[in-house]
């Protein structure tokens, strides 16, 4: 994907490896690379996480705005997904290189996101069929390590876990106008309910099997990759002390997608979607301990900002 | 929404007249009662497990005289038209590519869809069929036969009744046949709405806009391409929110489905072939004629000019 030139014989070093579920790097075939997750790192923006998975740096901001409602949906909020591929990550994005890859990103976000039960929309809603919040998820690639379907989904999902909604104070009903008073005071906002939003999991194939979280030599060795977005377990985003006792809520799919110019055996893409459910319910639990983690320090004050400067 | 300038638009904040309409105000269990009645038939005759390609499919191909190969297919209110052209250098590259490139695009007619006018603009709809179809098309296509070219797919959907990508992947399948273009394999593609407990294989655009934003546990649209002789799924593309035993299930009869298409696929294809022998055969028979006809006149000059 990005500029890199492999010879023959490293791709077959490669192959070979995946199939005695030994990878160049020493993982398994279902092993993720190691992680740094960090959330309002970007003062301005509503939410925001930067996600650090190996050579992969993605930035995601979200902004909020007040927007009206569309007419068949009325008590319903907007989510919107832009994707910036930018030049730094590699030359190749230059001006409008990126561009495919950044269409193709969002559009899979935004079908991922499209269910109900994926991300509830109702709970932006102000006004019924007047006012509704929007949220814009601003998606910045900073560099492009592999796998960027995954870390984008998680840093997504981190950075709704941390977006602030301010608080209604007033409503004023001016014969069909509506004017909005929100709250001045900056520590008033409330939190979206982000448990179930979905993590991509991108289950490459190399050889015969699959493996979960290619690195970008590995990309590079493989014809086609499977995409499973599923949803998540509110269960491991509550903080409360009871939530251990709600039931586990049922994995769904919320969108799966094929890339590359291959195909797949009806078995392999069944075997690849059990594979990534595996994984993804693990990656789901760890990101809502780290994040849960992350905002108990934060409301104690004991969290020291790294930002970029680590 | 990006405007095109150079056009007349339409007022910006114009919606469609169908909110102001009483079937826009029918509740979500009233639209669902609305799609099948007791006997479990749909809104248009057809089974639950019934596909247009069976019983309301018409394809053909040379549709459009000038391009390379062509196809229209109609899933009886679904119509689309697919234009293969010859290979040509590929715009814009700098580096030599060993595999061939294909270069698919998606438009709608304004006039196409039920809900809104669509704008000349390609929006992100159709961008996300263009790939989704490339992504189809391109374990089919042989592009070791023609690296460093590219061959425009172009497809034109002229209404839009529901299974639009696969009547889409259908029609460029015929096209690239009837242009010539070498392929592995024929290939077919079906889609599946699931709502609730009941699956809607090839649905149309309500079943589709019912499916999608329905609020049942298990909701969504599937669409799958095969490359039947291979057993190959070529594209898998699913939206909505599904368990994975629904997952499963779709698929185990979406490739039923879409293998069940091919004989169709192939009696068009025979049908084209014979076709062109028989105008082969004629335009020799009439060629034959007027060298006839052209040689009795030289002779009749040449003898006048040796009588003089």
């Amino acid at each position: 994907m990005a500029g890199l030139l492999l010879s023959s014989t490293e791709k077959v070093f490669i192959v070979h490896g995946v199939q005695e579920d030994f990878r160049s790097d020493g993982r398994s075939n279902i092993d993720y690379r190691p992680m740094e997750l960090e959330t309002d790192v970007v003062s301005h923006a509503s939410g925001s996480a930067r996600l650090r998975l190996a050579n992969t740096d993605i930035l995601v901001g979200i902004k909020t705005e007040i927007d009206t409602p569309k007419p068949d949906k009325p008590d319903m909020g907007k989510i919107e997904f832009f994707v910036d591929c930018s030049a730094n990550a590699t030359p190749e994005f230059e001006g409008r290189g990126g561009e495919n890859l950044a269409s193709s990103i969002s559009n899979t976000m935004q079908r991922a996101y499209h269910s109900s039960q994926a991300f509830d929309l109702k709970q932006l809603c102000i006004v019924e069929g007047k006012q509704c919040w929007k949220l814009y998820v601003d998606i910045l690639i900073l560099e492009c390590g592999g796998n960027l379907f995954d870390a984008v989904s998680l840093a997504t999902k981190a950075a709704l876990f941390n977006t602030r909604i301010p608080l209604v104070k007033a409503l004023l009903m001016d014969g069909g106008n509506v004017d909005l008073q929100l709250s001045d005071d900056p520590y008033d906002f409330k939190f979206l309910d982000v448990g179930s939003a979905p993590l991509l999991v991108t289950l490459c194939k190399i050889g015969e099997k699959c493996v979960v979280d290619p690195s970008a030599e590995e990309e590079s060795c493989s014809v086609i990759s499977l995409i499973v977005g599923i949803t998540g377990n509110s269960k491991s985003y509550c903080a409360d002390k009871g939530a251990s006792n709600l039931s586990d809520v049922d994995i769904k799919c919320s969108t799966i997608s094929m890339n590359g110019p291959g195909s797949l055996a009806p078995k392999t893409l069944k075997n690849a979607i059990h594979q990534g459910i595996i994984a993804a319910k693990v990656l789901d639990d760890s990101l809502g301990q780290a994040l849960l983690r992350e905002r108990r320090e934060n409301i104690n004050s004991m969290k020291s900002s790294y930002g970029f400067l680590k | 929404m990006p405007l095109d300038f150079r056009r007349f638009n339409g007022p910006e904040d114009s919606v469609s007249y169908k909110i102001y309409t009483k079937d826009y105000l029918k509740t979500y269990d009233e639209q669902l009662k609305d799609l099948y009645d007791e006997n479990g038939k749909r809104k248009d005759g057809r089974e639950l497990n019934e596909a247009r390609s069976m019983c309301m499919f018409f394809a053909r191909t040379d549709m459009v005289s000038q391009a390379k190969g062509s196809a229209y297919v109609e899933l009886r209110k679904t119509k689309v038209v697919c234009s293969v052209f010859d290979p040509r250098e590929i715009p814009h590259q700098n580096e030599f590519r060993q595999l061939g490139q294909l270069y698919c695009e998606v438009k709608f007619a304004p006039f196409s869809c039920p809900r809104k006018r669509r704008p000349y603009v390609p929006d992100v709809e159709e961008k996300a069929l263009s790939v989704a179809l490339r992504q189809a098309l391109e374990p089919a296509v042989c592009r070791h036969f023609f690296p460093n070219y590219q061959i425009d797919v172009l497809i034109y959907i002229l209404e839009h009744d529901g299974s639009c990508l696969a009547a889409a992947i259908n029609a460029a399948g015929l096209a690239l046949a009837n242009a010539a273009v070498p392929m592995f394999d024929i290939i077919t593609s079906c889609s599946v709405a699931v709502i609730g407990n009941k699956m809607f294989i090839d649905p149309t655009e309500i079943e589709e806009h019912i499916a999608k934003n329905s609020t049942e546990v298990n909701h969504g649209i599937i669409t799958m391409s095969v490359l039947s002789q291979l057993k190959q799924i070529s594209d898998f593309t699913q939206i909505g929110s599904m368990d994975v035993e629904c997952v499963t299930k779709v698929m185990e009869v979406l490739l039923k489905e879409c293998e069940i298409i091919v004989p169709n696929i192939q009696r068009i294809l025979v049908v084209d072939v014979v076709k062109n022998f028989e105008l082969k055969k004629h335009l020799e028979a009439e060629t034959k004629k007027r060298e006839e006809i052209l040689k009795k006149k030289m002779d009749e000059w040449r003898s006048l000019l040796n009588g003089q």
